[in-house]
């Protein structure tokens, strides 16, 4: 069982508040991984990450038949940040049962909160090259983190929690 | 067709080093970092891997050669690519001594070598997942000064 710090509370928020852009990792079944950076990103809880799925393809195929994810900051990095989420992970999109359970957070209050990201937290830093033209939310990734280990030069692979 | 890495690529991956993903056999991801990426060949990018870094993925790595690439730092964002294919671990011989002789600031312990077969596009927005490597070199390379001309250190 894993207990966020405050630290990793700030640093797994939106990049625009002050949080960090991560690198979210999955694979498929047979073992062919998958990384993508993702910058819509939020804690829940104390071991819960929350990830918008606006424009995930690889990510949800493989999250699909395979929730094994690990979560790691990707910008900054070497500035104290420096740490991956292993856990458990599923996409709640629109249309799941309210009351459907992961790891104790039900559908409902997550989409309630989440589910229009784009309008609670605008892309204000993203730059215009990079930006989406429209948002196209399908739901929220919520990870249940079971394990934490360091990134951090010298420290890399050091389990946390 | 077959993969030529831009020189935007290069300078993003060289400068920034890249987060690294590779998974068990039966699809538990793994995820390290290399501070230190070179180009060694139009599509094979070498890291110089110091030891906890190469400890996280070497047990899978392994087992199942696939390897999964983003650009740390900005290039997360501003690299907006991911890169795949298959890795091997060496600790020694003329690939490893070259790689460790100018990797300052690096101690290194293995060098991982990954022979690129997938390149997409990881920009958020229509072309995300969009696969890159079914287009001829110079498309690609067209495709992305289109879209984005910076190259870091440049």
């Amino acid at each position: 069982m894993v207990t966020f710090t405050s630290e990793m509370k700030d640093a797994l928020r939106v990049p625009g508040k002050g949080g960090s852009l991560i690198h979210m990792a999955t694979s498929s079944l047979e073992g062919k991984p998958n990384i993508a950076a993702m910058r819509f990103v939020a804690t829940h809880g104390d071991d819960k990450i929350l990830i918008s799925d606006m424009f995930l393809l690889k990510t949800k195929m493989n999250l699909k038949e395979n929730p094994e994810c690990s979560i790691a900051i990707c910008h900054p990095l070497d500035s104290g940040r420096d740490w991956v989420f292993k856990g458990k992970a599923v996409d709640i999109e629109y249309g799941f049962p309210p009351d459907f359970d992961w790891y104790g957070v039900k559908a409902k209050e997550i989409l309630d909160k989440w589910g229009d990201w784009a309008t609670l937290e605008p892309p204000k830093e993203v730059p215009p090259d990079i930006v989406f033209p429209k948002p196209a939310q399908r739901g929220v990734v919520v990870l249940h983190v079971e394990e934490i280990y360091s990134i951090e030069k010298g420290k890399t692979g050091e389990r946390i929690q | 067709m077959s993969i030529v890495l831009t020189e935007r690529m290069k300078g993003w991956i060289e400068l920034m080093g890249c987060h690294l993903c590779v998974a068990t056999p039966e699809g538990v991801p793994w995820v390290t970092v290399s501070r230190f990426a070179r180009i060694t060949k139009p599509d094979q990018i070498s890291f110089a891997m110091e030891k906890g870094e190469i400890g996280v993925i070497e047990a899978a790595l392994s087992k199942n050669p696939w390897v999964a690439i983003g650009v740390s730092k900005q290039g997360g964002i501003r690299a907006a690519y991911q890169f795949k294919g298959k890795g091997k671990v060496l600790r020694s011989g003329g690939e490893f001594d070259a790689i460790k002789g100018v990797a300052a600031g690096i101690a290194t312990d293995a060098v991982l070598i990954v022979d690129l077969t997938e390149l997409y596009c990881t920009k958020p927005g229509a072309e995300a997942g969009q696969r890159l490597d079914v287009m001829a070199p110079d498309a690609v390379d067209a495709w992305e000064k289109a879209r984005w001309t910076d190259i870091p250190g440049k």
